[in-house]
């Protein structure tokens, strides 16, 4: 009997033992600022990360030659101290600043730019951000042709050759053949006429001589881009692209202006590394006690799946401006616990961590803050398959869908509801004409029209969405009222994220959930992913005169060459001709001036084939971030300074953590 | 004790257990619950026309009224007509996997414990394998393995829970069997000539029903509960109790008290729980007077 | 399936024949003689307490748990718990096919990003990480590795680190987690039964079969949700969630207990019930025995046995368990490691926990199979 006491207590005694082993271990000091900071990063080297949680990370523990500053918004000087900009807008000469310091206090020199631009260009290291630094002289060259090359002659000219005995073909099993072979990727790059003639074959026949005159211009296209990435690899980063005139001295040639650039540079992608880390350290230089780094905040410590600790930096350049000592960056991605979490005093800050469901409540607290975001909420078409390869039928859901009540009852943030693609609050981009709207009655005589009226006969249809309860909220109401309005049975479902992303891009869906949060402000991030077989397209939609639009806006040259077949497809060609003959006439303020807003409205055109003809996606609201913030933290706030004085939206929701302080008056309290 | 009615000589084992089932009241009580909880939920929404799907926005999150006795959720659907359909789920995955892993663990329990020895030894070393493996391991592979072609479709659900639950089944079943071979009927039958098949067929398997029908009832509720977890990590059925459950706990906050999205299904699914639990029991003692 | 872009399809000759051979493996074990049988089951037994303690706590502390439970094992395990050692080792690596299989089968793949990679970006990343595009070439790394390195492989989605690095901070985590919540149960559980099982149908009876069904009729994380509601966000006692400090552990070492603490509950209360009904008790009472020593000398007793026999499925179930009362209460522990890692299609950190889960259930059951036959002694004779 004392046997069966005996192996209680020291089972009892294990357990004791193990909790006390597993809490022995030093407790660190309380931080100023614990943020929810969503999920696990994934790795803190700036040019290898995409997520957000890294992204904010990144900007914290490391400094590109511009930074993001909390109050406007707005690029402004990091480790650059100032710039000039050459008369055409191609040519940035960086003066990088003699106190930028990497915290093992060595200077912060022009080369280290250049070491981790080539990193992050370099093929072989799989970086997913490298297309940030296409608008720079060859880096597009350095990074893909060489893979271009290798694709056109191991893949696509071989399937042309098999190709080749099935002519004459039709236009149509030719426009399969060059999706599922994904030939225009690799051939973008390509500036051939021929060649973007036969590719953009949507109707007739194609002859065998076709074929041949496609197989040798695939053969000549595979030579230049091949030259192209041998002389990328020779030039850029020497004498060409990006160019360390000295220490202190970056060159940078762009191919053509971009006016966004400083903003890229801001960005994650085109941060410095240090490459005495990485070669002590390899792959796991990001680590605790491997890293170093050069922003505002160092790498104190890191418990997986739990936080990350930041501690100011003491080699950085401008540490007089920074206040907060400590900050913790909670890795969860519960939104209810980060909730709980805030409402109990543990966290200081939600970030837009929250669950959408409470968004109506929460929106009454006084410690939340909100403002619209630079996201799109939309669903993708599958226009591949029946039903919905009938653009009467895309465009008879786009009319059955409520959006106000989505907005107003299901969200209640003050979305607002999405007739257009690209999101409000662009400089200087006005939305499209659209044809988008809430119109059951014609909804339903298109669909009738389409050959399904009242619904019969249209097939069963499936929503997919990842697996997280505010789409399904979304799915669900979308799909009860295209029941309703329509007639038709649609099915919401859902997967995990990797079955999710494969199902969309293998197009082995109906309708998929999708959001697109802007890389930089500047619609051409949104516009570019539906040229014909972008990776990011995923729909199937193929338009020759978009894929055009979208060629000109990257090179508004290129339309001056022969405008007018162009200018005939376009629904307001006027304003376009005007501004086509401005770039070529008036000071070269002007001039720059006209090509900026001509590549505006090029890009505006291409938006309204999507929401006024075409219709390959639903768009449905434009985001609002929130965030419950205690009121003892500052600077993390949701609106920005603007030019005029006043105040606007923090439309990219950034908030650099070296422009965040704390109230020492409320230090302490929960 | 009350005094008892010897059951009249001729009555099969079935007839005396149902008897004897009947005499234990928590387990009659158990027993007509989970009928009309079964009833109530494959029958009324038809009958009072509930409609689990149709939203409205505008009347999300109103707690319980005359007109919607349970309150509605979060895109103003009726709660009452939910929490009655994520019941015809519930149930309907407890009994489609209980029958799925009732067919495996009696087959491969009768056969471990009809050959005996060696076969038996291996047979057994794979259940004990698979009791290595924590089972939700197995269901969430399984799970994602059909997530792509079964766009919600229950199925997949059905048989990742009824793979990973058969091995108590096949472990019973074999214990019975094992002393069932040496019986005389038995060995009556195989001097006879009967084949195998014939004999597991004729005499083990009808032999073993009763613990089989005990094991069954009581894998229905570990089902149920399996599924729900399923459900909070984001794996599970679309409409179930599970389902239910795990998104009210999500908004379950003292910043807005829906106390019903919670209250409903949870109660809903105890009750079942409960009952199905107390019949296995009653069960357990109806067939097994003597204890197991 | 074998669309363009899926590593999925049917299952190829080689991939059978290789399930086939571990399933035969695993088979020819039974036929090892006795003496085979002992020497192989206590070295393996050594050799996967040191894998384990090893990722806790380091070489020293593995060493020395090697050994001893090598010795133990040799010295006072009955043969069928040897033998069932010997299986384990085929047995894990068949569990590291099989699973690879099912993990290749499923759509997605780890390098799937919300940004389209290029082919030879993928390409690269496949290189780098040691996961090819077929599922028996993984297997052969995946081997190779462990055997060579004694590493589990980098994780894809936690860059920089190997799985066992990851682990290594989480399984002392999760152990603690459920030794507790298992001693809490076994507590907590005992106590209810034996209290209702020596007064059947009393008020104490009552009250203890209700809590013990609230624990077996509704699921761990809706008891937990409510534990955070009332005991953290209503009186502020508790912290809602997280790890850190020993009020950290209360409310998911609870809600990890709960169900099991009734089950308990419940066969306690009917061993004590047939044992109390026994006639040595009379004997004991009539004795003049005080009713204390009664109790703890056989009601006890009665109720210890079933309840260790449910430790072994207990503890497989508080790990399951686990899975979700990691993920309410947002613990870095091993359960949040497998599920994460089976959504993102981290291959590594699937396998890494998959052994590391499996060889823990089997060495509990050892356990508590080497408990039962020390506290009851009629079972090490039967084997």
């Amino acid at each position: 009997m004392y046997r069966t006491l005996l192996g209680i207590l020291s089972v009892f005694g294990a357990a004791l033992l193990l909790v006390a082993l597993t809490f022995s271990k030093t407790l660190e000091a309380p931080a100023d600022l614990r943020l929810a900071n969503g999920t696990e990063p994934k790795s803190l080297d700036p040019e290898l990360t995409t997520g957000e949680p890294e992204h904010v990370l990144a900007s914290a523990l490391f400094e590109g030659l511009t930074r993001i500053d909390g109050k406007t918004g707005k690029p402004v000087a990091g480790v650059a101290e100032r710039w000039d900009i050459s008369a055409d807008g191609t040519v940035y000469t960086f003066h990088l600043r003699d106190d930028a310091r990497w915290s093992d206090g060595r200077p912060v020199t022009a080369d280290d730019f250049v070491y981790a631009w080539k990193r992050l260009l370099e093929p072989a290291v799989g970086a997913e951000y490298a297309y940030m630094l296409f608008p720079v002289a060859l880096a597009e060259a350095y990074n893909t042709f060489a893979g271009h090359a290798e694709t056109l002659e191991k893949q696509l000219m071989p399937a042309v050759t098999a190709l080749a005995t099935q002519s004459p073909l039709d236009a149509r099993s030719w426009q399969d053949f060059l999706r599922r072979n994904k030939a225009n990727d690799p051939l973008r790059p390509v500036d051939d006429d021929v060649l973007g003639e036969l590719l953009a074959r949507r109707t007739g026949t194609l002859t065998a001589s076709d074929l041949a005159t496609f197989r040798a211009r695939l053969e000549h296209a595979r030579a230049w881009l091949r030259d192209e990435s041998v002389r990328a690899r020779a030039h850029f980063g020497v004498d060409h692209g990006v160019i360390a005139k000295d220490a202190r001295t970056l060159v940078v040639e762009l191919r053509a202006p971009t006016p966004y650039f400083l903003q890229v540079l801001a960005h994650n992608s085109s941060m410095p590394v240090p490459r005495w880390a990485l070669a002590a350290h390899g792959d796991r230089w990001f680590l605790p006690g491997n890293i170093v780094s050069n922003g505002p905040f160092r790498l104190a410590n890191w418990i997986v799946n739990d936080h990350i600790r930041l501690e100011k930096s003491p080699t950085y350049w401008g540490k007089s401006e920074v206040r907060l000592e400590r900050v913790d960056m909670l890795s969860n991605e519960n939104q209810m616990t980060i909730l709980n979490l805030y409402l109990t005093g543990a966290l200081d800050c939600t970030n837009r961590y929250f669950p959408q469901e409470l968004a109506p409540e929460l929106k009454k607290r006084r410690d939340f803050e909100q403002a619209p975001g630079l996201v799109v909420y939309f669903y993708r078409l599958n226009t591949t398959r029946k039903p919905l390869d009938d653009k009467r039928v895309r465009k008879a859901i786009n009319l059955a869908i409520d959006r106000e009540l989505i907005t107003k009852s299901v969200l209640g943030l003050g979305q607002a509801p999405a007739y257009t693609f690209v999101p409000p609050g662009l400089p200087a981009y006005t939305a499209p004409a659209t044809a988008i709207r809430h119109d059951p009655d014609e909804a339903r005589r298109l669909l009738a029209e389409a050959g399904y009226p009242g619904g019969k006969g249209f097939p069963r249809v499936g929503i997919l969405y990842n697996t997280m309860e505010d789409h399904k909220r979304l799915a669900e109401v979308v799909s009860d009222q295209l029941r309703r309005t329509l007639g038709i049975e649609v099915t919401p479902y859902n997967q995990e994220w990797q079955s999710y992303l494969e199902a969309e891009r293998a197009l082995n869906y109906d309708i998929a959930r999708a959001g697109w949060n802007a890389d930089y402000a500047d619609p051409n991030t949104f516009l570019e992913m539906f040229v014909t077989n972008g990776a990011n397209n995923q729909t199937g939609f193929s338009s020759e005169l978009y894929d055009r639009l979208i060629r000109l806006a990257s090179d508004v040259s290129l339309l001056a060459r022969d405008p007018d077949p162009t200018l005939a497809k376009l629904r307001e060609p006027e304003p376009i001709r005007a501004l086509l003959a401005a770039t070529q006439s008036g000071s070269p303020t002007d001039r720059e001036h006209a090509r900026e807003r001509l590549r505006l409205l090029l890009l505006r055109e291409a938006e309204s084939i999507l929401v006024e003809d075409e219709f390959p996606i639903v768009p449905i609201y434009f985001y609002v971030n929130g965030t419950l913030t205690q009121p003892r933290v500052h600077g993390y706030s949701m609106r920005v300074l603007l030019d005029d004085g006043s105040f606007g939206p923090n439309l990219q929701d950034t908030h650099p953590l070296r422009d965040v302080w704390v109230d020492p008056a409320h230090k302490g309290e929960p | 004790m009350s005094t008892r009615v010897l059951p009249p000589p001729g009555h099969s084992p079935g007839a005396r257990a149902w008897r004897r089932l009947k005499r234990n009241r928590l387990a009659r009580v158990g027993l007509v619950l989970v009928t009309l909880m079964a009833l109530g939920c494959f029958c009324l929404p038809a009958l009072l026309h509930l409609d689990p799907t149709t939203t409205h926005p505008a009347f999300r999150h109103q707690p319980p009224s005359a007109a919607h006795w349970f309150g509605t959720d979060g895109l103003g659907r009726d709660y009452a007509a939910r929490v009655l359909a994520g019941g015809q789920t519930s149930l309907l995955v407890g009994l489609v996997a209980t029958l799925t892993c009732v067919v495996i663990g009696v087959l491969y329990g009768a056969a471990a414990g009809y050959y005996g020895g060696r076969v038996d030894e291996v047979m057994m070393r794979f259940v004990d394998f698979m009791y290595g493996i924590p089972y939700m391991f197995l269901v969430i592979l399984i799970m994602l393995m059909f997530s792509e072609s079964a766009r919600g479709d229950p199925v997949p659900v059905f048989v990742a829970l009824g793979l990973v639950e058969w091995l108590t089944m096949a472990r019973v079943v074999r214990g019975q069997v094992l002393t069932l071979r040496e019986r005389e009927f038995v060995l009556a039958a195989r001097l006879l000539g009967a084949g195998d098949l014939a004999i597991i067929a004729r005499h083990i398997v009808p032999n073993v029903l009763g613990i089989v029908t005990v094991y069954a009832t009581l894998t229905v509720p570990t089902v149920i509960i399996l599924e729900s977890f399923l459900s909070f990590l984001g794996l599970g059925l679309k409409l179930s109790w599970g389902q239910l459950v795990s998104e009210a706990v999500g908004v379950v906050n003292p910043v807005a008290v829906y106390w019903w999205l919670l209250a409903f299904p949870s109660a809903f699914l105890a009750v079942t729980l409960l009952c199905l639990n107390y019949v296995g029991d009653g069960l357990r003692d109806a067939v097994d007077p003597k204890g197991h | 399936m074998g669309r363009p872009g899926t590593q999925g399809g049917t299952l190829s000759a080689l991939e059978a024949a290789a399930v086939a051979f571990g399933v035969a493996t695993l088979a020819g074990a039974a036929w090892l003689p006795p003496k085979a049988t002992r020497v192989s089951g206590a070295s393996f037994g050594g050799l996967i307490a040191f894998a384990l303690a090893r990722l806790a706590w380091g070489v020293p502390v593995g060493a020395l748990a090697s050994v001893t439970f090598a010795l133990v094992l040799f010295r006072f395990a009955p043969g069928a718990v040897l033998r069932r050692v010997t299986f384990l080792v085929p047995s894990l690596l068949l569990l590291v096919f099989v699973t690879t299989l099912l993990m290749y089968h499923a759509p997605g793949s780890p390098f799937a990003g919300e940004k389209v990679a290029s082919p030879q970006v993928e390409a690269a990343l496949r290189a780098h990480f040691g996961v090819p595009k077929s599922a028996v070439d993984f297997f052969g790394i995946y081997l190779r590795r462990l055997v060579v390195e004694g590493s589990l492989g980098p994780s894809v989605k936690v860059q920089g680190r190997n799985v066992e690095t990851l682990l290594r901070p989480a399984l002392p985590v999760s152990l603690t987690l459920g030794l507790l919540a298992l001693v809490l149960a076994s507590a907590v559980g005992l106590w209810l039964g034996i209290v209702a099982g020596l007064k059947p149908n009393s008020a104490a009876d009552y009250a203890s079969t209700g809590l013990s069904a609230i624990g077996l009729s509704l699921p761990s994380f809706v008891l937990g949700a409510i534990g955070i509601v009332l005991f953290a966000l209503k009186l502020g006692w508790l912290p809602v969630a997280g790890w850190g400090d020993l009020r950290h552990i209360v409310l998911p070492a609870v809600t990890l207990a709960l169900p099991h603490a009734a089950y308990i509950a419940r066969l306690a209360r009917g061993g004590t019930i047939e044992v109390m009904s026994q006639d040595f008790i009379r004997t004991a009472r009539a004795k003049g025995l005080p009713e204390s020593a009664v109790v703890l000398r056989h009601a006890l007793k009665g109720a210890i046995l079933p309840v260790v026999s449910y430790l072994g499925p207990a503890a497989a179930g508080i790990m399951t368990g686990s899975f979700v009362v990691e993920t309410l209460f947002g613990i870095p522990g091993m359960g949040q490691w497998f599920v994460r890692g089976a959504i993102n299609r981290d291959y590594s950190v699937v396998l890494g926990t998959a052994l590391v889960y499996a060889s823990l259930v089997t060495a509990f059951n050892l356990l508590v199979d080497l408990a039962y036959a020390w506290l009851d002694p009629r079972v090490r004779s039967r084997s």
